[in-house]
């Protein structure tokens, strides 16, 4: 692959990334918002498979091809099962409007690119320019738990956070070693299932899978 | 391979094999695994230990094995010295508990009625747990002084304070007191780490390396304030390891409590770690310090000598009563080391030597008594489930070994010869009396101090022997006062091997001191404001002291002692060989016979004492009388109850208890039960060290 196409491609994928993001934040159908998650899951294997043709690193591909199977499929699975057993379909009334949360989410966007500049001029490169995407998709992520009150929508943070970290990764050190890969996504598939089991029980006993709802678990 | 490493190496297998086998094994042979096992891991300790002592040093580096720092181990002569303290230690406790965990033993199963709820079962302390854990305790001890570097130092310190922790809690079951001692101690103990973390975090930062090597080198370079930081923190972390008085707090509910080997081997091993890190931190690594260092060092041991014995002295619980008595002795050692201080700081070599010397002897002699009591206290503890000296009384009859043994490890504790704690006061008081007399004119501190120290020494020493002619006497002589105490009758033969064993270490210590001085002044060549000459020299029989006029032969004044007690007694026997015996009854004061309720009880032998101390121990007396339904003016009992509440503890930790919970409560106003808020707590702290770190970059 030539530089150029290289550099296009990269931005193109990254751009994809950040979309799907604050498409999350913005949107409030739950169907839809897995299937945004399918898709940032492709993006994701994607950018891991431009990477692995830039480098020519054999191991970069197994890795791309895992991220496809658990972000793009295994895990929007487990999630659409949720909602087919729920009747929640959609998040009613989040913590933060939707315009508050896309002003939010270019504030954090923009501190991201603020606070991530020193790690960019240690080697700049296209790949590293690209770096406060990464970040971005975490904050956006931990902001979309702060902020909605569904069980699944949290999910969908946890697993945004977890897509930012991974690209993150990606970009920053041109992938992080198969085994690691392998042991972080062998504990979020856990996280999910566990979340998704703890959901089932919430909906079991309050009828519904508000969060708010669990106020009496602490100590007093 | 030296022989340092090679015992070392022998204390991390033994000590690996036996906490598998404590864990693994089946309830059979558990307890014999790993009571052999920790005694095999104390034996390699006191191979390491004297071979250090003799001279050999060794060190090693392993760069990768823990996550921050590299593990560095080194072993000189101070090392050397509570290595071979420990070990012996482990080794008395590892063949003690191959009997005391045995089935058969009574063990208390409630705090107020014992003589009633006496269960026959191998207690706690038989546990898969504890038995795994002991090893690993004694294992983590000896590690302790080898470390040689902040981080080895602080994770095997805190792998010591947890295994110790587990094995304090061997009762919990049965016992309520039992968790709040361990509640105790778990508190008390991790705000030692604390303060020792911070300590050595600054003295490292400071000096810019954490290996004691680079300390070391780098202590002149610190900043005086500095300096005085570092010693204040770990002195205070390492002194409430060793309970000094008022950190103390722990010290007499977890010796109590816990079974009574880990009782021995925390008393006696464990507190000991303590001092040497007090030695360790202050005279090696910051290469001695100021004369005030010294003179805190020394108020905080007077504190602790005095009133660990005025609490010793008043106790009527048979371990408690040792565990104050801990508190005293590390006061007598802390009076050594800080005077020791103090004439470093002036130049005076040969008194500072000296002072250390005992300080550091007094360690082992220490170690070796209590060790010897602990264990015969847990003999009689297993024999009639009790602790209360007050329901005790008659074994002499009924365990004459084991209280032949705690009569003479009594002795020793009481600092009379030929006991081995005599040698070490001794040779304490003639550091303390001629600091007035060596070296001209004395500075206004040391002609003030000193005859302070003097004075609470020997004041120890008086109340000390009133405290253990208590136990011996109400705990052992006379008749039962209870029919526990009446059905006692001695232990498997394990405890009174492992309380022979000991005895003979007290023995040795108490005639042959002068075995100690080359050893001893190989430690004190290593330090470099006391590096001086030998302090004590001296044939087998005679001890010199060097650079004072003193002299003493332990060996002699117990062959004095035995020659004037076999004429006494061949005179008595003379004498009474020539009347005719006549057997009656003793007079029983106009009422029937003698009963055991006349006795002298723990409580009224030591009321005296407590009516002249009345104002510092403040007892709480409870006196109840019944009178018949019939008549008010004739009396059907009186019930007499009495207290002697720790004075240190309810003035001083209650405001900080009281404190802490108040900001618990304050705390929970931020925890409202909402995920969301959580979460952005998380969020929140995220951002703001980001922040912090991207624009400050």
């Amino acid at each position: 692959m030539s530089e150029a196409a290289y550099v296009q491609s990269l931005n193109l994928v990254v751009g994809g990334l950040l979309l799907t993001a604050v498409l999350m934040l913005w949107w409030r159908e739950l169907r839809a918002i897995v299937r945004l998650l399918v898709a940032q899951g492709v993006l994701l294997a994607g950018l891991a498979g431009i990477l692995a043709i830039q480098e020519g690193d054999s191991q970069l591909y197994g890795v791309a091809a895992g991220v496809l199977l658990l972000k793009g499929i295994a895990l929007p699975a487990v999630l659409r099962r949720v909602l087919r057993d729920g009747r929640e379909a959609t998040e009613s009334e989040p913590l933060v409007n939707a315009a508050s949360s896309l002003l939010a989410a270019a504030f954090l966007i923009l501190f991201a690119y603020a606070v991530s500049r020193p790690l960019v001029a240690l080697a700049p490169s296209p790949a590293t320019r690209a770096l406060p995407v990464g970040l971005s998709m975490v904050f956006l992520g931990f902001f979309l738990m702060i902020s909605r009150r569904r069980a699944v929508s949290q999910v969908v943070g946890f697993l945004l956070m977890d897509n930012g970290i991974a690209a993150t990764a990606f970009l920053a050190a041109a992938g992080v070693p198969l085994i690691v890969e392998l042991g972080v996504s062998l504990d979020l598939f856990l996280i999910v299932l566990v979340l998704q089991v703890l959901t089932a029980r919430m909906r079991l006993k309050f009828g519904g899978t508000d969060l708010d709802d669990l106020r009496q678990l602490r100590d007093s | 391979m030296t022989v340092i490493a090679a015992g070392l190496l022998i204390v991390a297998l033994a000590a690996a094999a036996g906490a598998l086998g404590g864990a693994c094994a089946p309830a059979r042979i558990r307890a014999l695994l790993a009571g052999l096992l920790t005694a095999l891991s104390g034996a390699g300790g006191i191979t390491a230990g004297v071979a250090a002592l003799s001279g050999q040093s060794w060190s090693m580096r392993l760069p990768h094995l823990l996550p921050l720092g590299s593990a560095e181990l080194s072993v000189d002569p101070l090392s050397g010295a509570f290595l071979v303290i420990i070990g012996a230690v482990a080794v008395a406790a590892g063949v003690y508990s191959v009997g005391y965990t045995a089935p058969g033993g009574s063990h208390p199963t409630d705090d107020i009625e014992p003589a009633h709820e006496t269960v026959p079962d191998a207690g706690g302390a038989a546990s898969r747990t504890c038995q795994a854990t002991l090893p690993l305790f004694v294992a983590s001890m000896l590690l302790v002084p080898a470390a040689a570097s902040v981080t080895t130092l602080l994770l095997t310190w805190e792998l010591m304070a947890l295994s110790s922790l587990v094995l304090v809690l061997a009762d919990h079951r049965s016992r309520g007191s039992v968790r709040d001692a361990a509640l105790w101690y778990a508190g008390m103990t991790h705000a030692g780490l604390a303060a020792i973390l911070v300590g050595l975090v600054l003295f490292a930062g400071g000096t810019g390396g954490e290996s004691f090597v680079s300390l070391r080198e780098g202590a002149d370079t610190l900043s005086p304030g500095l300096r005085s930081a570092v010693f204040v923190l770990t002195f205070l972390g390492f002194g409430s390891k060793a309970g000094m008085v008022p950190l103390h707090v722990w010290l007499p509910r977890a010796h109590a409590e816990s079974p009574s080997h880990v009782s021995a081997l925390m008393s006696a091993a464990m507190v000991n770690l303590g001092v040497y890190g007090v030695v360790r931190v202050a005279f090696d690594l910051l290469g001695g310090g100021p004369r005030w260092w010294g003179v805190l060092v020394l108020a905080f041991g007077c504190l602790s000598a005095t009133y660990g014995v005025l609490q010793a002295t008043v106790a009527t619980d048979l371990k408690r009563l040792l565990g104050y008595s801990t508190s005293e002795n590390v006061g007598l050692m802390l009076i050594g080391i800080g005077a020791a201080g103090i004439f470093a700081a002036d130049g005076n070599r040969p008194l500072a030597g000296l002072l250390l010397a005992a300080a550091v002897l007094h360690a082992a002699n220490h170690a070796a008594f209590k060790a010897l009591l602990f264990l015969g206290a847990g003999s009689v503890l297993r024999a009639t489930g009790l602790r209360d000296l007050d329901r005790l009384g008659g074994l002499a009859a009924r365990m004459p070994a084991t209280t032949a043994m705690f009569g003479f490890a009594a002795l020793a504790a009481a600092a009379l010869p030929p006991g081995n704690g005599f040698v070490s006061e001794w040779l304490l008081l003639q550091g303390l009396i001629h600091s007035l007399t060596l070296g001209g004119t004395p500075s206004v501190i040391v002609a003030v101090s000193m005859p302070l120290a003097v004075a609470v020494v020997a004041l120890t020493a008086g109340l000390g022997a009133a405290a253990f002619v208590k136990a011996f006497a109400v705990g052992f002589l006379a008749r039962p006062r209870s029919d526990a105490a009446a059905s006692a009758s001695e232990g498997p033969w394990p405890m009174r091997a492992a309380m022979a064993s000991m005895l003979l270490v007290c023995l040795t210590l108490g005639l042959a001191p002068a075995l100690a001085g080359a050893p001893l002044t190989r430690i004190l060549a290593m330090l470099p404001t006391v590096r001086d000459g030998a302090p004590l020299a001296g044939s087998g029989v005679t001890l010199h002291l060097a650079g004072i006029a003193g002299s003493m032969s332990p060996l002699l004044i117990a062959a004095g002692l035995l020659g004037v007690a076999a004429v006494v007694v061949a005179l008595v026997r003379s004498v009474g060989a020539r009347r005719p015996r006549r057997v009656a009854l003793v007079w029983g004061c106009g009422g029937t016979r003698l009963d055991p309720r006349m006795e002298y009880t723990a409580t009224s032998f030591a009321e005296p004492l407590m009516r002249v101390f009345d104002d510092v121990l403040r007892p709480e007396h409870d006196v109840t009388v019944t009178p018949y339904a019939e008549s008010r003016y004739l009396v059907e009992s009186v019930q007499f109850r009495q207290r002697v509440p720790d004075r240190v503890e309810a003035r001083i930790y209650p405001p900080l208890l009281a404190a802490a919970a108040w900001w618990g409560d304050r705390s929970r106003a931020v925890a409202n039960g909402s995920v969301h808020r959580y979460l952005a707590y998380g969020f929140f702290g995220f951002v703001a060290v980001l922040i912090v770190v991207g624009f400050t970059a």
